[in-house]
């Protein structure tokens, strides 16, 4: 009898437990529809010792089917101000970038095979910039769920499908009632853990959710990087025009 | 015409919001080998200012320049003539959806590579500045862009050819021999103010490998100018300028994490008795590895050079000066990726035919939030044998430093 019990459960679990692709498809919809945005970003170095420097840039993102495209713009430090990069981003090939060097005013196109590159100098690697797609993973088996800081949370296991990506597994916490990323923990090459993001500060635009701060610890190195969002608006009616190469010169 | 540019310029940046930036540089550089007629060190103070103007479609830019030469400011004898302040920039553009309108004086960039780009022709050289960071003269110019999804056909009307004043012969740079003169006023056959146009399509495609390409017809002045002497005076020099037709395209592939690099160009000669027809291509490649020691990167660079003149009894690239006429570059990039941007650059040029070889390497990083810091190398072994532009300026060896302050 108590084995009969036992399978039954086991049947039941098995037939509500939630696969880990499904919660990352949910996630990605909340996060979708905002069409286009326009922000600030503030990122802020903090190296072993807690010493910080910061950044800021301006970005524009448009929103695609499968993929998005972006605009960035360096504000500060002043020796890079007006240094801008676009980027085309693509499911199943290489993104195109090019990046504008005021100084030189010269287009310069980017190799953007390897993804596991650091931006501007930070502990975010250009990929982990990129909106999240969930074409761009690979997913198998069940969420776990968890508890975290109280919170009930799925936590899902997946691995870049990208063979250029610096990471060999990624595993996130996401809230299982709004199936926002609440944490990610991101494997290296040699299967090592080197870094935790924290993601919080989201913005509720009508629906659709957009990311306000994330810190990206190095568990490798000691060091920090915080990126807020601020100013944002979506929703300006931007098109593909405006992220054509003219704007990277003007 | 400058004028109504000016007086357009000066309402558009005294009535409306303008942003101001720059940068002011102090420059030391020890010659460590040098001819014993040159000075042995150079000081120079050095400011940019950057006024931008942009009011929705609208916008204007002026950049200046201004430099002083330690020997200028003693006013000693053996002064450098290096002191200094021009207009880089001076231009009003409008934006319309798919097409721009832009007046004014600019500076243009077209190119692919990294050590030297062939077809980067548009602005000349100041000859005053330190001729290995080369430095361009902004240049008065009407142009009108169209755009199309994939990219930009341009149309240029350059309307002067700017003179190139240089140093005096105290300064390591000026590589004249010391009882030569040198008059800056440029001779054209048709006047500096005849206007050269030039005809473009730069665009990018979106197939399996990714390729930027840009084509570019010239019809006007050449870049490329020879020296002669006077009939009055056999030890004036003069700078000579003559109208060509001319084929230029610069182009990257991506294929994975390597660039591939192509400039050509192709310059026919329309009436000069001295310069024939010339072509000089150059290509290369650049492949970056990430994440190599820590979060640094690592580029390699190399990248071939080779000029060839098609009239054998007109100037060849000896008589012209031409340093890239058969010769080989190998570079690499070593990128911190820290918080400070720091890099170092370095590599050797090689010259297949006169066996001469230039190496360099640069470090520069960030100090401190506004202040950038830039040291560097360079060593350059001549000719022995044949009387090329190295073999003219000596045997070379330099250590220099730049400290900016960026606001």
């Amino acid at each position: 009898m108590i084995r009969i019990f036992t399978l039954f459960l086991g049947l039941v679990a098995s037939t509500f437990a939630v696969i880990n692709y499904e919660v990352a498809l949910k996630s990605e919809a909340v996060m979708s529809g905002f069409e286009d945005s326009i922000s600030k970003m503030e990122m802020t170095l903090i190296n072993a010792r807690g010493q910080t420097k910061v950044r800021t840039m301006s970005m524009k993102v448009l929103e695609g089917l499968d993929a998005d495209k972006s605009l960035m713009e360096f504000l500060t430090p002043a020796d890079v101000k007006g240094t801008k990069f676009l980027n085309y981003e693509h499911v199943d090939k290489d993104d195109d970038q090019w990046l504008y060097l005021p100084a030189l005013k010269r287009v310069k196109r980017i190799a953007s095979k390897n993804k596991s590159g650091s931006f501007m100098g930070s502990e975010f690697a250009y990929e982990d910039l990129s909106a999240f797609n969930v074409k761009k993973y690979k997913y198998e088996g069940r969420a776990e769920e968890v508890v975290l800081d109280g919170v009930e949370m799925y936590k899902t296991l997946s691995a870049p499908a990208s063979k250029y990506s610096g990471y060999t597994k990624l595993i996130s916490w996401v809230d299982k009632k709004t199936f926002l990323i609440q944490k990610v923990e991101y494997y290296d090459r040699k299967k090592q853990l080197l870094k935790t993001a924290y993601f919080s500060e989201y913005k509720n635009f009508d629906g659709v959710y957009r990311i306000g701060k994330i810190i990206m610890k190095n568990i490798q190195n000691d060091k920090t990087t915080v990126l807020i969002w601020s100013d944002e608006k979506i929703k300006n009616g931007l098109k593909a025009k405006d992220f054509h190469k003219r704007y990277l010169k003007r | 015409m400058k004028t109504a540019f000016v007086l357009i310029i000066t309402y558009v940046l005294a009535f409306g919001e303008v942003e101001v930036s720059g940068h002011l540089d102090l420059e030391r550089e020890a010659f460590l080998i040098a001819p014993d007629s040159k000075h042995k060190n150079s000081f120079t103070l050095k400011q940019t200012l950057e006024f931008v103007y942009a009011y929705e479609d609208l916008s204007g830019l002026l950049k200046v320049y201004a430099q002083e030469d330690y020997y200028d400011t003693l006013q000693m004898s053996e002064h450098t003539k290096r002191s200094f302040a021009r207009v880089d920039e001076l231009y009003v553009k409008y934006d319309f959806e798919d097409d721009s309108l832009q007046a004014g004086k600019t500076i243009k960039y077209w190119g692919a590579l990294e050590l030297m780009n062939i077809v980067d022709v548009f602005n000349p050289k100041d000859l005053r500045s330190d001729m290995l960071n080369p430095d361009k003269l902004g240049v008065w110019n009407l142009s009108y862009s169209h755009f199309t999804d994939e990219g930009e056909f341009c149309v240029i009307m350059k309307l002067d050819e700017p003179d190139q004043k240089m140093a005096e012969s105290s300064y390591v740079y000026n590589f004249l021999p010391q009882f030569i003169e040198y008059d800056a006023s440029l001779q054209t056959s048709n006047g500096v103010n005849y206007p050269s146009i030039y005809l473009s399509y730069s665009a990018s495609s979106d197939g399996e490998y990714a390729l930027d390409y840009a084509f570019i017809l010239e019809r006007g002045y050449d870049s490329q100018r020879y020296l002669n002497s006077s009939v009055v005076n056999p030890l004036l020099l003069n700078q000579n300028a003559y109208l060509v037709n001319k084929f230029m395209s610069y182009n990257t592939l991506v294929v994975d994490a390597t660039l591939i690099k192509l400039e050509v160009l192709y310059a026919d000669v329309v009436a000069d008795e001295t310069v024939g027809d010339y072509s000089h291509v150059a290509f290369g490649f650049e492949h970056t590895m990430e994440n190599i020691y820590k979060s640094a990167g690592f580029g390699i660079i190399f990248e071939y050079y080779r000029y060839d003149s098609y009239e054998s009894d007109k100037y060849d690239d000896l008589d012209l000066y031409e340093t890239m006429q058969n010769d080989m570059f190998i570079g690499a990039r070593y990128s911190f990726n820290n918080a400070d941007d720091s890099s170092i650059v370095g590599g050797v040029v090689h010259d297949l035919d006169y066996n001469e070889q230039t190496y360099y390497t640069q470090y520069e990083s960030r100090v401190f939030e506004s202040l950038k810091v830039r040291l560097d190398y360079y060593y350059i072994e001549p000719s022995k044998t044949t009387h090329t532009a190295y073999a003219v300026l000596g045997r070379h060896q330099r250590v220099g430093l730049n400290i900016a302050y960026y606001f």
